[in-house]
């Protein structure tokens, strides 16, 4: 029981069926409506969402991380950075799943602008292409994607200014210090 | 034939060509599969209950005045803002994103609420401070907060 209870995915369903619940309780017709979308809309994603799985699943394990991080740690300059723009367009995963990897790419000594490109670039979201244009259309997932990499070009040299100006700021400090 | 269908089978055609080259590593594969449908899965039927309940409750006239291409900025900007507090998962932004846009949310809105849904967490932000310190975690978040607005008026302007 303690297991379950901790269980996220328990929890989203047990929520989901509540809410569904009281709203029938409350409105017939609103409930209707509710479990109606939820049984439609479930349907119309099961195939995208499996296919999606194995191509994360898969991904995951052909590309792992040590891989990725020896791959975007060799090259800085310019092949680096356009790797960095590009690459994580590929992966799957939430926030969680890469920033430790990120720490790994940092302690190597990569720039808080690569890191910053990286993190943009995931949010390119390849993996997830079948479900973007089933909801939204094929313009507005490729034009998305599009931007991501000019996105990621963009951060990667805003956040370097911005580190350089700390690095300026502490070794103003540290001379303070010195004096 | 559905789209969902030649997904499927592209990706039975990669599965069977991984099995060949590596059983091992295709085994771990499968296992990872089921493990993201069983994460994945559970938060999708919650974001379809939302769906719901805006369906139910709120009028096509309220989106399309919040995040509608009238709204202009101002709509980016409050979509940026859901995005920046939605707590889903990234498989979840799309089916909500597309729900919006078939309700009379500007692509625009849609392209501000995608991005700062993916790239800001109001729940990695802790994991962000704790590994990367709280000046990249300011300007990062602030940066994409910012870009986002800037590339979704121009995907407003070619899309639409």
């Amino acid at each position: 029981m303690k297991k379950i209870l901790k269980n996220d995915a328990f929890w989203f369903l047990f929520i989901s069926v509540v809410i569904t619940l009281v709203v029938y309780g409350l409105n017939t017709a609103k409930g209707a409506i509710v479990a109606k979308t939820v049984y439609a809309t479930f349907f119309e994603v099961l195939d995208i969402i499996v296919a999606v799985s194995i191509f994360i699943g898969l991904f995951q394990v052909w590309v792992k991380p040590q891989t990725i991080v020896k791959l975007l740690g060799k090259g800085s300059g310019l092949k680096g950075f356009v790797l960095v723009c590009t690459f994580p367009i590929l992966m799957g995963g939430s926030l969680f799943t890469i920033f430790p990897l990120l720490k790994a790419l940092k302690e190597k000594g990569a720039r808080i602008g690569a890191i910053a490109s990286f993190i943009t670039a995931w949010g390119g979201k390849a993996p997830l292409l079948p479900l973007e244009s089933k909801f939204l259309g094929w313009p507005f997932a490729l034009v998305r994607i599009g931007f991501v990499i000019i996105f990621a070009f963009v951060m990667g040299f805003l956040m370097d200014w911005v580190g350089d100006k700390t690095a300026q700021i502490k070794k103003e400090k540290s001379f303070l210090v010195e004096l | 034939m559905r789209a969902g269908t030649i997904y499927l089978l592209i990706a039975l055609v990669l599965m069977a060509i991984s099995s060949l080259k590596d059983r091992q590593k295709t085994k771990e594969a499968v296992k990872a599969t089921f493990k993201i449908f069983y994460v994945v899965m559970p938060v999708l039927i919650f974001v379809f209950v939302l769906m719901g309940l805006i369906q139910a409750y709120v009028s096509r006239e309220i989106i399309v005045s919040i995040l509608g291409q009238k709204s202009g900025l101002l709509g980016i900007l409050y979509a940026e803002i859901i995005g920046s507090v939605a707590l889903f998962l990234p498989p979840a932004v799309f089916p909500f994103g597309g729900y919006l846009h078939d309700n009379g949310a500007s692509y625009g809105a849609i392209a501000g609420f995608v991005f700062t849904a993916i790239l800001i967490g109001v729940t990695t932000l802790p994991l962000e401070l704790k590994l990367f310190g709280k000046r990249f975690t300011l300007a990062r978040n602030l940066l994409t907060f910012g870009l986002t607005f800037v590339i979704a008026i121009i995907m407003e302007r070619i899309l639409s």
